[in-house]
């Protein structure tokens, strides 16, 4: 009897035991004070959105979603102070410019707020914990490396860039030229950059081929606005000419997804905005569960895929898969988690 | 008295005047286009000889289509600077004409002329309601657009959440991609509409009232024209005008970007000055802004063709502006010199 009741008994404070360090360690849902912030409503955070909001629904702790007015980091400091007045403790976040964001997150970070940067970094050192989002320069050779390959090995290049104020665009720029480089019959005959709504960049394309229309062989895009500005150049284009410019773009928007359907335009790169928004998020839960970044860890790749018309209907697919192993993968590469 | 002449607005008989006073070449220098007409001439003359590929058919086609894409835009600006006003909002007029087009083509399933027609009518009442409360509440021009400018914007992005709309019939692209002699549709629409300015500010007693209005608001109002309703019509019209360039937009680019209008506005105010339209109200002419949009479209084609260095493009840019300009001063000169 006595053996029982000892052993009853040590049953039920194991019981407890557990049940008081898993509730320990893991946080009732509306404890968790995540909020997620993008500048301007746009078809790119519109997908990171919907990342979160199936994050959300597999772990069942809401979000605060908040899309500023305009594309200035005046507009993202009210917007995101406002948020931390209210209590919010982890930030995800687009920083609207590159270096001035620091400011706004070295506040944050002095108010034991995490902030995780996504789909595009801050200028470092920066006071962010983490960065999700594509690997620019890694897009971008892949991107030039498939325009050669289209191209057969052999021909002209119009490099298209945006905003060249933008450090990335710098490094997509670097990165076009080191893959050409690797080839003696691909050459990049013209630029045109500085390029910042749909309209200008048509008008700046459209120029660009009038005055090489016999030389270019091919075209490549590395940021959203050029790729949906070019995608009308050459849909007309091919619509009225025999010559056939081979092209890569970057995004997915759904003007350049129909041309890739029509056959009118090649390929563009996918980013997954889908998973970053699902990682970036995933990561703030950490941080407030404890885990610590790794030395190294800073930069969470989301990952990106090519879209032709043979995989047009399945690559997000493809994305997701890519997701779910960036997310496993995160212990091993990125972050640490809490010492017991 | 001859400068009094110069700035301001001269009527069909004192061009008639001065052509049989002092003769054809020396009357060309009474009038305030000439200037930048000798500019565009200059240009092209430059271009032509620099370039092979600028007097192509494609190249040509490619110009005129720029042309008249960005004169209507600065139509809709001239107009309400005529009457010494300004509409900031022109940009996001037209950014909801597009999407207004986009969405009953696309979500509605709207026939597109029905389509267009609510789309202006869309532009009419934003530049009414801009006229109002311009005139009935009392609110300056400067400030009453730039708040209609965040509230149009803000129903773009509404309704769109950034998305473009994509299924517009190809049908719909034939007046922005397609033409006739050589020469865009566009082109020829502009013509249309440069003649109506021109009869409009030459034949029609709105039209001199509106310039009247912006010589001398108190003085037009003390002759008793109803000044408020006259500044009431011309911001109409200027919703009207960018709502026209918001529609052929979407004929051209084949879908219905919501950002469409964004970069307007500067564009829309240096076009209207650098052809003469006065900052200060008062004074416009339909070959003045022809020639200026035809400058900045050529100043843009030729720097891409020429291959200028992609990061010094904005400095060659306002260089040529500020060369166009100064032929204008030097026009004047010798305008007051000749004693015409």
């Amino acid at each position: 009897m006595k053996k029982l009741s000892i052993l009853l008994l040590t049953v039920v404070l194991t019981t407890v035991f557990v049940w008081v360090g898993f509730a320990a360690g893991q946080k009732n849902p509306a404890e968790y004070k995540i909020a997620w912030f993008a500048p301007i409503p746009h078809p790119y955070f519109d997908a990171v959105k919907k990342g979160i909001e199936a994050w959300e629904k597999d772990t069942g702790i809401e979000v605060k979603k908040v899309i500023g007015q305009e594309w200035t980091q005046k507009n993202e400091n009210e917007n995101v102070e406002a948020l931390a007045a209210l209590g919010y403790k982890a930030f995800s976040i687009y920083p609207a410019d590159p270096t001035a964001a620091n400011g706004l997150y070295e506040e944050l970070v002095e108010h034991g707020i995490y902030v995780v940067n996504f789909g595009a970094k801050t200028t470092e050192p920066t006071p962010a914990s983490f960065y999700v989002g594509t690997d620019i320069r890694q897009a971008a050779l892949d991107a030039a490396e498939k325009l050669c390959e289209l191209l057969g090995y052999r021909g002209n290049i119009l490099n298209v860039l945006e905003i060249i104020e933008d450090v990335n665009t710098i490094v997509r720029d670097k990165a076009i030229k080191e893959v050409v480089a690797k080839y003696p019959d691909v050459h990049i005959i013209g630029e045109v950059a500085d390029i910042k709504s749909v309209e200008e960049g048509m008008e700046k394309i459209q120029n660009a081929l009038a005055a090489q229309i016999e030389e270019i062989d091919g075209v490549i895009c590395t940021g959203f606005t050029i790729t949906v500005a070019a995608t009308i150049i050459l849909s007309e284009f091919h619509e009225t000419q025999e010559k056939y410019i081979r092209f890569v773009g970057i995004d997915d928007d759904p003007s350049v997804l129909k041309a890739i359907r029509e056959g009118l335009i090649d390929t563009t790169v996918a980013q997954n905005p889908w998973g970053t928004g699902y990682i970036s998020v995933e990561v703030c839960k950490r941080l407030l569960d404890g885990w610590t970044p790794k030395p190294d860890g800073y930069s969470v790749y989301a990952g990106h895929v090519f879209v032709t018309k043979r995989n047009i209907d399945t690559y997000f697919d493809e994305l997701v898969n890519l997701t779910m192993d960036i997310g496993e993968g995160l212990e091993n590469k990125n972050m640490n988690p809490p010492k017991e | 008295m001859h400068v009094k002449k110069h700035n301001r607005q001269l009527t069909l008989s004192e061009r008639r005047e001065d052509f049989v006073k002092v003769g054809f070449l020396k009357s060309l220098l009474v009038h305030p286009e000439a200037g930048i007409t000798i500019a565009v001439v200059i240009l092209l003359i430059v271009f032509s000889v620099a370039s092979p590929s600028f007097l192509t058919a494609y190249n040509i086609f490619n110009v005129a289509r720029n042309v008249a894409s960005y004169a209507f835009i600065a139509i809709a600006q001239a107009l309400v600077i005529v009457g010494g006003g300004m509409n900031l909002s022109v940009g996001a007029i037209g950014g909801l004409a597009v999407v207004t087009t986009g969405y009953f083509i696309d979500v509605q399933g709207f026939s597109p002329a029905i389509a267009v027609i609510i789309a202006l009518l869309v532009g009419l009442a934003a530049g009414a309601f801009n006229g109002v409360i311009i005139t009935k509440i009392g609110i300056n021009s400067f400030v009453a657009t730039l708040a209609t400018l965040f509230v149009f914007t803000g129903i773009v992005y509404g309704i769109t959440k950034g998305y473009p709309y994509i299924n517009i019939p190809k049908s719909f692209t034939i007046i922005g991609r397609k033409g006739i002699w050589g020469l865009p549709y566009l082109f020829w629409l502009m013509v249309v509409a440069l003649g109506f300015i021109f009869y409009l500010f030459n034949f029609r007693r709105f039209g001199r009232w509106l310039l009247a209005t912006g010589g001398s608001k108190e003085a037009t109002r003390v002759s008793g024209v109803n000044v408020d309703r006259i500044i009431l019509l011309s911001h109409v019209l200027s919703g009207l005008f960018a709502a026209i360039a918001g529609v052929l937009w979407v004929s051209r680019m084949g879908s219905a970007q919501p950002a469409t209008g964004q970069d307007w506005l500067i564009i829309s105010f240096a076009i209207a000055i650098i052809g003469g339209t006065a900052l200060s109200g008062g004074s416009i002419s339909a070959l003045g802004l022809l020639m200026g949009s035809v400058i900045i479209v050529l100043i843009r084609n030729g720097l891409i063709l020429l291959g200028v260095n992609i990061y010094f493009e904005q400095t060659y840019l306002g260089l040529i502006i500020l060369l166009a300009v100064t032929v204008d001063r030097i026009r004047a000169f010798y305008y007051q010199r000749a004693g015409i």
